[in-house]
């Protein structure tokens, strides 16, 4: 019952958000946010129809498409570097960097366990793809945050939202799924609740932060070496003036 | 195994580092011409005034206090050595409030540059917490053991200080202008009538 209250708060979250970004025509603003968002509320109500009306299908149909919705999740990081860190071209060649090498990391990994490991299939191992993943995402998000605070990077209640709300939830994903192949299936009944309880936290503050529009603060354009020189100018004239008028009044 | 500990790591490190996010404020912004000055002012106040070998051989030389055990009676001597423990500390707490300043005025700087090198960042960051480090550990040694309790600590820092001031100098270098001509030499010929 816990589970099926979870699942349509979720669903009835997910609209919400999406609504609200139409009203406010703030979906432009954050494309691939938003096309997360509504890839994933239309798996959520595929996956609830496949549940009711197919149990025994529903199993294989929830890691196929949580394939697809973590795919589509990468989107969200790109999402947070190209608004964070756009005017900071420098970080964000870092961030861009760490993101590829990780991720390419991953599929490399996933590719040599594939191909040395014959009986490791992809489609069957969906957890332990989905771990590697989240991993990849976990890591990037964590490169991006550590470069906010390292350059104090003013950001936006939009952006601060989506960050956190995101990060939750893939670190919360990435420690339960982690856990579950330590301790095994005793954690299965516990990581039923727990995921979509982080989600549902992810949802609440994307629902709270991504209210109304409110971009990040503009940071000053750098003092380039016209400005500064024009300044050194103003403060010479302002000195030599200083100085003529010190000159007249000591006496000879 | 050690996958799996990582897993967990990162995840783990990742919530800390949002519950953080989540709980700051957004900093000033920066960036503005005022304020690479004031970088540079740092700078040159850290190379001229703090940094130089006489000052800093001056502050800690062991000559003084061997004349003032020599020929002062035992109270001058603790008068002394309390007023030289004094120099000390300030010293570093001034080297290290200076570096700080310096360093963040130098992130808000490079953030905005596009051709940022990776490897000199994380070579001003590794030395900037180095240097935070000892001026820490100094501080401790001084208040425990006086002014003359680490000496080679003491090169340690100016030497990672003198580090990151020439990197600084490096990314600050367009703010160096030529100097002031004598005020003789500008005022000839421009005499009051």
């Amino acid at each position: 019952m816990l589970t099926l209250i979870v699942w349509w708060l979720g669903i009835l979250l997910e609209a919400l958000i999406l609504v609200q970004a139409l009203r406010g025509g703030i979906f432009g603003k954050y494309p691939l946010f938003y096309t997360y968002i509504a890839t994933v509320l239309g798996v959520s109500v595929f996956l609830y129809i496949a549940a009711q009306m197919f149990p025994l299908w529903y199993r294989k149909a929830y890691w196929n498409t949580q394939i697809i919705t973590l795919a589509v999740g990468c989107g969200v990081i790109l999402e947070v570097i190209r608004h964070v860190l756009a005017p900071h071209p420098g970080p964000a060649r870092f961030a861009r960097w760490a993101a590829v090498i990780v991720f390419a990391a991953i599929f490399v990994a996933v590719f040599l366990h594939s191909f040395f490991l014959r009986e490791w299939m992809p489609a069957e191992n969906s957890a332990d793809l989905e771990r590697d993943l989240r991993m990849a995402q976990a890591l990037a998000l964590f490169v991006v945050v550590f470069l906010v605070f390292y350059y104090r990077i003013a950001i936006g209640r939009n952006m601060k939202g989506m960050i956190v709300g995101f990060g939750l939830y893939v670190s919360v994903s990435l420690i339960s799924l982690t856990l579950r192949l330590f301790v095994g299936s005793q954690l299965s009944p516990a990581w039923k609740v727990i995921q979509p309880a982080s989600y549902l936290a992810a949802l609440s503050v994307w629902t709270v932060a991504l209210w109304a529009y409110e971009p990040n603060p503009v940071a000053k354009p750098p003092v380039g070496k016209a400005e500064y020189e024009a300044l050194a100018r103003g403060t010479r004239a302002v000195l030599d003036d200083g100085r003529s008028s010190f000159k007249r009044t000591t006496p000879s | 195994m050690i996958g799996l500990i990582l897993s967990l790591f990162v995840g783990v490190g990742l919530l800390a580092i949002l519950v953080l996010l989540a709980r700051r404020g957004n900093p000033r912004v920066e960036g503005s011409a005022q304020q690479l000055v004031e970088a540079r002012q740092t700078l040159d106040m850290v190379q001229l005034g703090l940094l130089p070998r006489d000052i800093v051989e001056r502050i800690f030389a062991t000559q003084d206090l061997e004349y003032v055990t020599r020929v002062a009676p035992a109270e001058v001597q603790r008068a002394f050595l309390r007023e030289r423990k004094r120099i000390a500390i300030a010293w570093v707490e001034r080297l290290r409030s200076s570096f700080v300043k310096l360093m963040r005025l130098h992130r808000a700087q490079a953030r905005v540059y596009p051709q940022l090198s990776l490897r000199k960042e994380i070579g001003l960051g590794i030395n900037f917490v180095a240097l935070l480090a000892t001026c820490g550990a100094l501080q401790v040694a001084f208040r425990l053991r006086g002014p003359y309790a680490a000496p080679r600590m003491l090169e340690t820092a100016t030497a990672a200080a003198a580090r990151v001031c020439m990197i600084s100098e490096e990314s600050l270098a367009f703010l160096k202008t030529e100097p002031l001509r004598p005020l003789e030499d500008r005022a000839r010929g421009s005499e009051a009538v």
